[in-house]
């Protein structure tokens, strides 16, 4: 699964990026080198602060680098685009509009009767069939994010960015979420960029873990994990990548 | 004199020491109750003990209320009231709501009409009562103007805070599906703005029924608030007053009512939770 030996899907070349804050020059990401293949799933990993989520937003289109570039199949990042989707960290779906509504979001340049099958497939897929009429308030937190997950992938997405989609989830339904995201991105293959701080994520998910050292944020290490799914979380190959990532984010035997 | 004031806060205080054991439904509606039966109470003896005899007793209030409305004065000075209210209102709104989402998305207009708005937004809507009879003379025009000017602040104010009080996330996922121009403001600008703007309409709706009966006070020449003047100006019939007063609150919870049935439409309902 790695990058090598062919085009890049994204490629992120020595990407920095700084803030100012109260009159101070925050620098929140430096050097950023990085190559993500066609259909591969990688997790930014790294404590909070660390720019991972600008890092999205920079590939996302929603911000731009002060230094360097992002490509994606070799063109240059410069905006928004609706075929690579973000699955937002709060809710981003429009609590205004129905279940329905929101996941047809994207289609809007369809044909009535086209759309509304992907609309259904995709709403079945994510497993909220009966919910379409439903508004985002009459939804568990688990739910709204299927919706989320459901509004990107009806477009048919080239990449999908998600910024810790499940950190506002209980424990329970964020397991849960992890394993329909995985079977999903088995069905469909497409390429994911998955920011998370959570290091037992990052190995349930990832094909490769890119882990970010704090301010500034600079790539400490990228680690393959080399299991299938689905994911055997007391193997001694998870643990082993589990004190690894622990030791890269110096919190090692710190508990 | 008698002792049912006595008698009626003796009532209503043992009702609401007891109320905590009837069901939710006559609580909620008996406790107020009560606490108004003693008010009413309280106002008698305030009339016997305190007040200047002038003053009327709720039972003088309820008659002088039969009065007006036998007299036809209460329903034809109501309808001048509320017709100014309603016309001044609604033109309101449909100037200030599509002024206030553009002026609220779009940085540059905001630059320019904002100081404006903010300035002319203190000044009281009373003190305009003169140019509002030179230009329209006095009756409906200056009245709808007045409530106008009223109305439109609130309105507009309230309609640019609501559009760039627009969540980052929503403004984002709007960009990355590709909304522009007309479909933006259909599918995000107004329906995120929307439950804003129903509280915007409702503060306004609210101004304008005050200043109506103001400015009917001062410059008109029918409506609640002349029927108030005139009951003093002829004969100091406070009882009149008193009345009509109390007819000027009830409208206005009915129209407070109305336009909070707004809020109940699925597509605002996610703007009032935790109500």
């Amino acid at each position: 699964m790695s990058s090598t030996g062919q085009t890049p899907k994204v490629a992120f070349e020595g990407v920095s990026k700084s803030f100012d804050k109260r009159g101070e020059r925050l620098q929140v990401l430096e050097g950023i080198d990085l190559t993500v293949a066609d259909g591969e799933f990688v997790c930014l990993l790294g404590p909070s602060g660390c720019g991972k989520s600008t890092l999205l937003n920079i590939v996302g289109g929603f911000e731009t680098p002060d230094a360097g570039r992002v490509t994606i199949d070799g063109v240059a990042v410069t905006r928004p685009h609706p075929k690579r989707v973000f699955v937002f960290q709060e809710y981003g779906i429009f609590p205004w509009a129905s279940v329905w509504d929101n996941v047809a979001l994207g289609l809007r340049d369809l044909p009535a009767a086209e759309r509304a099958e992907i609309v259904q497939r995709t709403i079945d897929m994510v497993g909220l069939k009966g919910f379409e009429a439903a508004y985002p308030m009459e939804l568990s937190g688990g739910m709204k994010q299927r919706v989320e997950v459901a509004r990107a992938l009806a477009v048919s997405p080239d990449v999908i960015y998600m910024d810790e989609p499940f950190g506002a989830l209980d424990s329970l339904t964020r397991l849960t979420m992890r394993a329909e995201i995985i079977r999903i991105w088995e069905q469909e293959k497409k390429t994911i960029l998955f920011v998370t701080h959570d290091v037992d994520e990052s190995i349930q998910l990832a094909d490769r873990i890119v882990v970010l050292s704090a301010r500034p944020g600079r790539i400490a290490d990228i680690l393959e994990v080399g299991l299938e799914h689905p994911r055997d979380l007391g193997s001694p190959e998870y643990g082993r990548i589990k004190n690894r990532l622990y030791q890269l984010l110096g919190v090692e035997h710190s508990v | 004199m008698s002792a049912w004031p006595y008698l009626a806060i003796v009532v209503g205080a043992v009702f609401i020491a007891t109320s905590a054991r009837l069901p939710s439904r006559v609580e909620r509606l008996g406790l107020p109750a009560a606490v108004g039966l003693i008010g009413i109470a309280l106002w008698q003896l305030a009339c016997v003990f305190i007040f200047n005899e002038d003053t009327p007793t709720p039972g003088q209030t309820a008659g002088a209320f039969l009065e007006i409305l036998r007299s036809n004065r209460l329903w034809s000075d109501s309808i001048a009231s509320l017709y100014r209210v309603t016309w001044g209102f609604f033109l309101a709104a449909a100037v200030g709501i599509p002024l206030g989402l553009w002026v609220g998305w779009s940085s540059r207009s905001f630059k320019a009409l904002n100081p404006i708005i903010q300035g002319l937004r203190p000044i009281s809507p009373i003190a305009w009562i003169p140019f509002a009879i030179l230009w329209f003379d006095i009756g409906d025009g200056a009245g709808i103007y007045l409530i106008f000017y009223a109305s439109f602040f609130p309105i507009t104010v309230g309609t640019m805070a609501a559009v760039r009080n627009i969540s980052l996330v929503h403004q984002r996922s709007a960009m990355n599906f590709g909304l522009t121009g007309i479909e933006l403001f259909r599918r995000v600008v107004l329906p995120a703005a929307m439950p804003q703007i129903i509280t915007a309409l409702r503060i306004a709706l609210g101004v304008a029924w005050l200043v109506i009966v103001a400015a009917e006070m001062v410059g008109m020449d029918s409506g609640l608030g002349y029927l108030i003047n005139d009951a003093r100006n002829m004969g100091r019939r406070y009882d009149l007053v008193a009345a009509t007063m109390l007819v000027i609150g009830a409208i206005g919870i009915v129209l407070d009512v109305l336009i909070r049935k707004l809020e109940n439409f699925d597509e605002v309902r996610w703007g009032y939770v935790d109500r």
